[in-house]
């Protein structure tokens, strides 16, 4: 995966630098202030002066450490340091409203701030980091890419399921001490897209549910499920085995179908952005078993998952 | 011999006021120092006279903006917060006669903290978040208001306003915690910072929004100083020193319920200040009102100021909550205070 993303990062660079007829112009000083702004810049062929640490793999997701190699942070995206960020005088902010609402006035003072109402749609961080930025054309690239890749990915899905599709399916999260059940956000709205649907026991909640006693495994009554683990933390691993070795979880449809998939919590969740998006695009394709999508056939690039 | 006692007792109250004097003074100075050194330390330390430059030319100086508009509102709000749940602090511990009580004992921050996760958690999409601190301060206040007319039977009786106020305080805690488990995981991240308490970010708004409530609140305390210290002695003996107790008491408790209100609306859950500078300020000038309320006023302002200062530049480039650092210096106090009043009762 990682190694598609770098490719994806540097074939993307390469539209940036060779293929555009009118090359962008000179790249702006910018500060991400969420992780999808970072990702969606590195994907545009930018490199922020000022980045926020990552959630995860901290202080960077290892997909975005050789882009960003030697960036400044500016430390915690709920809690920017704006002092850090004034002292390296950028051109460009790159915000949310729903973190950084309460800074928005002392932001703008530091520098023009664009702002995306929230912090999890890849698409809307996309375009308005282009917009600001002069790169309307590589995002649209970008989101023409994505929209052939899920355009082939339900084709070929729905031919290789027939009844089974669609598929429900949960995204579910293990903490050391419960377990998060997400219906929307990053993920979510990205299942959605590509087709899949929700269990029913999932549908009338808003973001999702918090799961604390194994009593509630019946809950994630899905075709399959999406295990999103922190390798970092044994703890979380522990928790995993727990309820996996419960006997309500023998019973769950998607165990017995060999359908529970552990997944990267940074493609799935955290990286917020267009590479990351991709990302988690790939494996869907490798879990199901479906040939990949290259990202550019006409390019002659080798397929990369 | 009578002339002996009346010079002795002359050279006491002197030599008490001398006292009450220095330390003030020495405070003072102190905190003056440690807004100086506020100042100049940062993500990029600035030096002493380019911050007078700033701060005296500041269309001529390039650190204008980091000056004027990032430090100094920070660390006044700072000061002020610190300042206000201190007072605070020490009109509750005379008026409930108990050396543990803080602003939580009558549910004051356990009842903005669950309004401020209320509007988080519900009313965030809607409402703009600069409505926050008024969500605090209206959840502070009728948290207050529910304790008083809980604990009320013809009077209040401090020892059931403190029961009550526990009882309360514990209820609404369950309500947060029950809020931030059913909201998404952004709301409850911004609900935790919150709770912890933090002067990030800190804006001249904020100390407007502040400063008329220690202007109103303060006067008001040392005006009703005196009913304080003959309250401090049992409700029997401040009666017969002429005291109206049931109004000394709740125009005290209104007092004290304002300033921590306003300072927890703004700083979020810091209320520990107002538990541990009253006593260390007590130390210095004494348990009398008139002396403890600026006493206190001015050790609140230093704790919170360093606590904030360490959250700005010790993990650099980390700006992390004030409210992680006066829990750290509280919580070691807080067993001291404990140990010591159970070898004294």
């Amino acid at each position: 995966m990682r190694v598609l993303l770098i490719t994806l990062a540097a074939l993307i660079h390469s539209i940036s630098t060779a293929n555009t007829p009118n090359s962008p112009p000179e790249s702006p000083r910018i500060v991400t202030l969420y992780q999808g702004a970072t990702d969606s810049a590195v994907a545009l062929g930018l490199t922020p002066i000022g980045v926020v640490d990552s959630w995860l793999e901290k202080p960077m997701y290892r997909y975005l450490r050789d882009p960003l190699d030697g960036v400044e942070h500016v430390g915690l995206e709920t809690q920017p340091n704006l002092e850090k960020i004034a002292w390296l005088k950028p051109d460009l902010v790159i915000a949310s409203d729903f973190r950084h609402a309460r800074i928005a006035p002392l932001l703008s003072a530091i520098a023009p701030t664009v702002s995306a109402p929230t912090v999890f749609n890849f698409k809307t961080t996309l375009t308005m980091v282009a917009n600001a930025t002069g790169r309307e054309a590589q995002a649209n690239e970008l989101l023409q890419l994505w929209s052939d890749r899920v355009a082939d990915f339900r084709q070929q899905i729905a031919a290789r399921l027939g009844s089974e599709w669609p598929q429900k399916v949960a995204v579910v999260r293990f903490k050391s001490d419960h377990v998060r059940i997400y219906t929307s956000g990053f993920a979510g709205s990205i299942l959605d897209e590509l087709g899949f649907a929700q269990p029913d026991t999932l549908q009338s909640q808003s973001w999702g549910m918090k799961l604390s006693s194994t009593e509630n495994i019946p809950v994630l009554d899905a075709n399959a499920l999406f295990i999103l683990l922190e390798p970092d933390d044994p703890a979380i691993a522990d928790n995993y085995q727990h309820w996996a070795s419960h006997p309500l979880w023998q019973q769950l449809s998607a165990v017995q179908s060999g359908r529970v998939f552990e997944v990267d919590p940074v493609s799935w969740m955290m990286g917020g952005g267009v590479l990351a998006a991709n990302a988690m695009l790939d494996d869907l394709y490798s879990h199901y078993g479906l040939a990949c999508h290259t990202p550019l056939p006409n390019r002659g690039e080798e397929p990369s998952c | 011999m009578r002339q002996t006692v009346t010079l002795t007792l002359d050279s006491k109250v002197q030599s008490d006021s001398k006292r009450l004097l220095h330390s003030l003074i020495m405070l003072s100075l102190l905190l003056v120092a440690s807004v100086g050194l506020s100042l100049c330390l940062g993500s990029f330390p600035t030096s002493f006279t380019q911050v007078l430059h700033a701060l005296a030319a500041p269309q001529s100086s390039d650190i204008t903006f980091i000056i004027w508009e990032l430090r100094l509102p920070r660390i006044l709000l700072a000061i002020l917060v610190g300042a206000a749940l201190a007072i605070a602090g020490a009109i509750l511990q005379s008026i409930v006669r108990n050396p543990l009580a803080s602003p939580d004992v009558i549910g004051i921050t356990s009842g903005a903290a669950l309004a401020a996760v209320l509007f988080l958690a519900l009313l965030s999409t809607t409402l703009s978040i600069h409505w926050l601190p008024v969500a605090a301060m209206l959840g502070a206040l009728v948290s207050a208001l529910l304790v008083v007319s809980l604990a009320w039977k013809g009077g209040i009786s401090p020892s059931r306003m403190v029961l009550v106020g526990i009882g309360l305080a514990a209820a609404m805690g369950a309500g947060t915690t029950l809020l931030i488990v059913i909201s998404d995981d952004s709301a409850a991240m911004t609900a935790y910072v919150w709770l912890t308490g933090s002067l990030y970010a800190a804006q001249w708004d904020d100390v407007r929004g502040l400063l008329p409530w220690l202007v109103i609140a303060v006067p008001i305390s040392l005006a009703f100083a005196r009913h304080a210290d003959a309250m401090a002695l049992g409700d029997a003996v401040a009666e017969g020193l002429g005291v109206a107790i049931l109004r000394s008491r709740l125009v005290l408790l209104a007092c004290s319920v304002a300033l921590a209100g306003a300072a927890v609306a703004f700083a979020g859950g810091l209320s520990f200040v107002g538990l541990i500078a009253p006593h260390l300020a007590a130390r210095l000038v004494g348990r009398n009102m008139a002396r403890l309320v600026p006493a206190s006023a001015l050790v609140g302002a230093l704790i919170v100021l360093y606590a904030d200062l360490l959250g700005r530049v010790a993990f650099l480039p980390k700006d992390l909550p004030a409210g992680i650092f006066v829990a750290g210096i509280g919580a070691p106090f807080f067993v001291y205070l404990l140990h010591r009043s159970r070898a004294r009762f």
